[in-house]
């Protein structure tokens, strides 16, 4: 065992950069998944009810996301869309643009799969006591949707928070930035790599948590 | 008759030696060091060792354009490594009678001490500190931090632009431990982008994401070179610092032989040479040194 000697002192004196870039980190992931979510409630309904025309570009969508490393998506929208001189959108901004986009190709999915999932019989019930087409998606069908998914709508949660990682290539100042940064400044690779580890780990399990206890408030069909 | 001279330097620091090594006895690594290996380095300048291997040893890397780096055949090239095949030429009459030992820069010192290789010649920094372990040759470049723009698309075009511009302007650079005290020292309202790598920097700065990329002063001058016209340098260069070879220290006679190679390169009967191997990595055309003085009143 190679002896290295802790020095959490370089933590502490950094802890307002790494309490910054959680909550950074954070609303990066919040804002992509709300974003997404619009997304993937369209495309959803697109893809289920769709006529062919409005199915298939939604399919190519959701399945070119999927099928793409993130990190090159992100750094298609931050360094290759000025080159086709679109340069609109400052670095925050591409990113929040790309993990909406993925988050939406992921929600598109999760939705698909919880319209699918609602029984015939609701729809049937919601059409014989006289609602219109839209009333019936906004209080029957959406609903029970929602409660379907949220199990998988934490996990997206989860895993975008993990995917705001990926915003260090952009210079964008998260957990996984400011790690490295201390690290190149002060040479204590243990200490800040552990501290950003620590901080993800214990983020996500919070989320976890607190998810897990609305799902068992609203997730059950009973 | 140099013999004689090397009889009599050998007695000299032969006793300095030993009451060097006396001296750092508690040190330990000082009395690892095989007896055979110093009393031969102490009584023969390396110079004549060199002479008698038929090839020299040189300390340097394989990944830092335009320094020391491989071509597409994986061929070392650089302005290193035309210092080190000018060496060869001078000592054997065959600038391929070279053998480069690559390593990182946290080797350059260790193996000249323990004498894995002749000389350095790794853009090596010249610092005080150094300059106690190791002994350094005349420089053979200044080396400075400067801006490179955008020649056609970016919003500046000038250091005094940029710098009028205060807080509107971002800087790119490598993330490292003076990027932001560098930047500042020459703009000091400016915002800092820190990138993991010198292409994502240098992509930043061809996306226009950011307004300059803050690079080696050598590195700006080569990525010039590389895609003519479509960088140009701010004009202002900061940070200073000289780039020499390193000998192991004690042995003159073979720390002057190179100094005089690199003099001579410099400003003498190797100018063509070095104005040649200049011209390739930085693209600049020396001006051909002052004929007709001593060198003082060139």
């Amino acid at each position: 065992m190679i002896q290295y000697y802790f020095d959490w002192s370089v933590i502490w004196r950094n802890a307002d950069r790494f309490a910054y870039a959680l909550g950074l980190g954070l609303s990066l992931a919040v804002i992509s998944l709300f974003i997404g979510s619009v997304i993937g409630i369209a495309c959803a309904m697109a893809r289920v009810y769709g006529a062919r025309w409005l199915s298939w570009p939604v399919w190519l969508y959701v399945e070119f996301i999927r099928n793409t490393p993130l990190l090159l998506l992100v750094f298609f929208v931050y360094f290759g869309l000025p080159e086709l001189d679109i340069s609109y959108l400052d670095k925050t901004q591409s990113f929040i643009l790309t993990l909406s986009l993925y988050a939406g190709a992921y929600m598109t999915e999760v939705f698909r799969a919880g319209l699918a999932s609602i029984p015939k019989s609701y729809t049937e019930a919601a059409k014989a006591i006289g609602l219109r087409p839209w009333q019936r998606q906004r209080y029957v069908v959406l609903p029970v949707m929602f409660r379907i998914t949220l199990p998988a709508f934490s996990n997206n949660l989860i895993s975008l928070f993990k995917d705001t990682s990926l915003a260090a290539a952009i210079a964008i100042p998260e957990l996984t930035f400011v790690a490295r940064q201390i690290n190149a400044n002060t040479f204590r690779v243990m200490e800040s790599w552990l501290a950003a580890s620590a901080l993800y780990l214990v983020t996500c399990y919070v989320i976890a948590s607190a998810l897990r206890r609305l799902e068992r408030r609203y997730a059950a069909i009973r | 008759m140099d013999e004689r001279k090397d009889e009599a330097g050998l007695v000299r620091r032969g006793f300095f030696g030993l009451s060097a090594v006396g001296a750092a006895a508690g040190a330990g690594l000082g009395l690892m060091a095989p007896a055979g290996a110093t009393a031969q380095t102490l009584g023969k300048s390396r110079l004549q060792m060199i002479k008698e291997r038929g090839r020299l040893l040189v300390g340097t890397g394989s990944t830092n354009p335009p320094w020391h780096f491989e071509d597409a055949n994986g061929q070392l090239q650089g302005m290193d490594i035309d210092l080190a095949r000018l060496l060869a030429k001078n000592l054997f009459d065959d600038p391929t009678k070279v053998e480069f030992v690559l390593q990182g820069s946290d080797a350059r010192i260790p193996s000249l001490i323990t004498d894995k290789v002749d000389i350095v010649v790794q853009w090596m920094t010249v610092t005080a500190g150094r300059a106690q372990q190791v002994e350094f040759t005349i420089p053979y470049y200044r080396e400075g931090v400067s801006l490179l723009l955008l020649a056609r698309g970016g919003k500046y075009k000038s250091f005094d632009e940029l710098k009028s511009a205060g807080n509107t302007v971002t800087i790119g650079g490598m993330q490292n431990v003076f990027l932001e005290e560098w930047v500042r020292k020459a703009l000091p309202q400016a915002k800092v982008d820190a990138f993991e790598s010198p292409d994502a920097t240098l992509q930043a700065l061809n996306a226009r994401r950011v307004d300059a990329y803050l690079a080696d002063q050598s590195a700006a001058r080569w990525l010039m070179q590389q895609t003519p016209g479509r960088f140009i340098d701010s004009g202002y260069g900061w940070m200073p610092n000289s780039y020499a070879s390193a000998v192991k220290p004690g042995d003159p006679v073979w720390l002057n032989w190179v100094n005089t190679v690199y003099k001579e390169a410099m400003m003498g009967v190797d100018f063509d040479y070095f104005a040649a191997s200049y011209k390739k990595w930085f693209g600049i055309e020396l001006p051909t040194p002052k004929v007709g003085f001593p060198t003082e009143f060139a």
